[in-house]
């Protein structure tokens, strides 16, 4: 086992006992990348990074981070390093300032290996829109199975072992799902608890910069390194947040969990179905108190069309600056608009395209009532009955996915998907603007799945105290693809 | 294909400066065509029509305003950094007025 498998808060413990150095974890991170064949990263760092790594001599006892590797979703601005949110609009765009959550990390001396490829702007969900094209899921070493999106290779950095943790970005399920698919946590705080300055925006009325780790200990110690107010984001919150990382390893007595049996009756898996009943039964048995109910079949019918609708219609008018003058693409014309018009369409792939002509086509005046408007009032009443739901629980269980990792060719790429109606239920989270975080649950067929817990606002305390205590009743936490536990006879 | 919705389809293109190619319109026409579909079925939740837009999740409760500290501006060189094209420390665009 190289240091590089073991949680943060040991590895903290190695450097600081000086049994391994930033450098030596920045080598092994960055032979790791370079030796993936998943296609995760835009870019690998390597010579700032081993400059930096090779910087840190002194450990700080106090700072778990100090010299942890790590990587980053290609949507988050960096100074000085080309930033393309994995499309080509943005192509030979290098940002002249670092978003907060990379300067949090800077100032925490976490060494920044690479920038993960995404979904074209964040703005899908099987991780193939990128321009680099398909990231694939680690744990299929046909390359045939998605990691999911949009926050594909962050996902895939993490499951593959390369990193113990990596930032990513979620608009409607974009940490958790590819966190699920590959046997990882996947975590979106409440919305404005951690800054989102230099994040290039999808839908800000959803977003949320999440990240991924192998434990929940880990979240918890990225999670107090990175929420707060931040005077450059006036949505993020001044909030009081904890010590999370100290609070989460207290488990919760008789913690009050609602499971949502619409949605795990639709899982198509019949090892997941096992699991969770089993779950459910070890919960249980730890003191935990559970209760059923159903969130509504025609409403979980609704989320989906919401959010194609809502997410859109932020989206066109907020990339509006993505015109091919001031930085990216070079567009070409005559006049201003025709070379707009040239950066935009070659820049932008075919199915990022449609997203923002639906969003467009939903703000036309002949449209707006029947759609705009109506996915507002929608979002209102799924967020209200969500809210229903939580009131006086602590959190809600639901399967992350529905089925494991899916194979890319059965992935469709329909923006409609009226068939998938129970699987775009962790995109409430992002309506409601909730913290959900997804865990590991086990395997079917060699591919992982996990399971998800919502929480209230600004509670993220129960939520990683719930996630320490779920963890232990799994057992697999850590692993990654390759890296099993029982093989290793762990 | 619905003449109507492909009209309004490269309508809200061109609003967005996009070019659509035949084949996209005919997808986009399909797509719209089912969303419109699901947003009638979801218009038949009961009482949808009593519930407020709901454009945030929650209020940004930020009261308090920050102090003012002076920070060095971007110098010309970095402004000009990401540019396509610059001349005499500009950015060139196509002109926008006709001789």
């Amino acid at each position: 086992m190289n240091y590089l498998d073991l949680s943060i808060k040991e590895i903290h413990a190695a450097l600081v006992e000086r049994k391994v150095t930033p450098l030596d974890l920045a080598k092994e991170a960055i032979r790791r990348a370079k030796d993936s064949g998943d296609n995760c990263f835009e870019i690998i760092l390597e010579e700032q990074a081993l400059a930096f790594a090779s910087s840190l001599i002194e450990p700080e006892q106090d700072n778990l981070l100090w010299g942890i590797p790590y990587v980053a979703k290609d949507n988050l601005s960096t100074k000085g390093i080309p930033t393309t949110a994995s499309s080509e609009v943005l192509s030979g765009y290098v940002p002249l300032f670092n978003a907060t959550v990379i300067a949090r990390l800077k100032e925490k001396k976490a060494v920044l290996i690479g920038k993960t490829t995404l979904d074209e702007l964040a703005m899908g969900g099987m991780g193939m829109s990128g321009h680099l094209g398909k990231t694939f899921n680690p744990y299929d070493p046909t390359h045939e199975r998605i990691i999911g999106g949009s926050s594909c290779g962050s996902a895939t950095a993490v499951a593959s072992g390369i990193v113990p943790f990596a930032l990513g970005s979620d608009t409607g399920d974009s940490t958790r799902k590819p966190a699920a698919y590959g046997g990882i946590l996947g975590v979106k705080p409440t919305w404005g608890r951690i800054s989102r300055y230099g994040l290039i925006p999808f839908a800000p009325s959803l977003d949320a910069i999440g990240y991924f780790t192998r434990y929940s200990i880990d979240a918890a110690i990225l999670l107090d390194a990175l929420a707060g107010k931040d005077a450059q984001d006036a949505s993020s919150s001044d909030a009081p947040f904890g010590h999370y990382a100290d609070s989460c390893l207290t488990p919760l007595a008789a913690p009050r969990i609602l499971l949502l049996d619409d949605i795990i009756e639709a899982v198509r898996d019949e090892t997941i179905r096992q699991k969770l009943k089993e779950a459910e039964e070890a919960l249980k048995k730890q003191g935990a108190i559970l209760t059923h109910a159903r969130f509504g079949e025609d409403l979980l019918a609704a989320i989906r069309p919401t959010y194609i609708i809502l997410s859109g219609a932020e989206v066109c008018s907020l990339d509006a600056n993505l015109d091919g003058i001031k930085f990216g693409l070079h567009g070409k014309g005559q006049t201003y608009e025709s070379a707009m018009k040239d950066a935009r369409t070659r820049g932008i792939s075919s199915l990022t395209k449609r997203r923002f002509v639906l969003g467009s086509y939903s703000l036309l005046g002949e449209k707006r009532d029947a759609l705009y408007l109506r996915a507002l009032k929608l979002r209102r009443k799924l967020v209200t009955r969500t809210l229903e739901l939580l009131s006086g629980q602590d959190a809600i269980l639901t399967p992350s996915a529905l089925t494991i990792a899916p194979k890319f060719d059965a992935a469709h790429a329909d923006l409609s998907e009226k068939d998938k109606a129970a699987d775009n239920h962790l995109t409430l989270a992002n309506f409601a603007g909730l913290p959900s975080i997804t865990l590991p649950l086990g395997y079917s067929n060699g591919m992982p799945f996990g399971v998800d817990f919502m929480g209230h606002a600004f509670e993220e305390e129960k939520l990683f105290a719930i996630a320490h205590s779920f963890e232990k009743i799994v057992g697999i936490c850590g692993e990654y693809a390759g890296f099993r536990k029982e093989k290793h006879g762990i | 294909m619905d003449e109507k919705r492909e009209t309004l389809i490269r309508l809200a293109a061109e609003r967005l400066l996009f070019d659509l190619s035949e084949e996209e319109c005919r997808i986009l026409s399909k797509e719209a065509a089912e969303l419109e579909d699901s947003m009638e079925e979801a218009a038949k939740i009961e009482g949808l029509d009593d519930y407020e837009p709901m454009f945030f999740p929650f209020e940004c409760e930020s009261a308090a305003l920050r102090e003012d500290e002076p920070v060095a501006p971007l110098s010309l060189e970095e402004a000009l950094s990401n540019a396509g094209e610059t001349v005499e420390g500009m950015i060139r665009v196509p002109k926008v007025v006709e001789r």
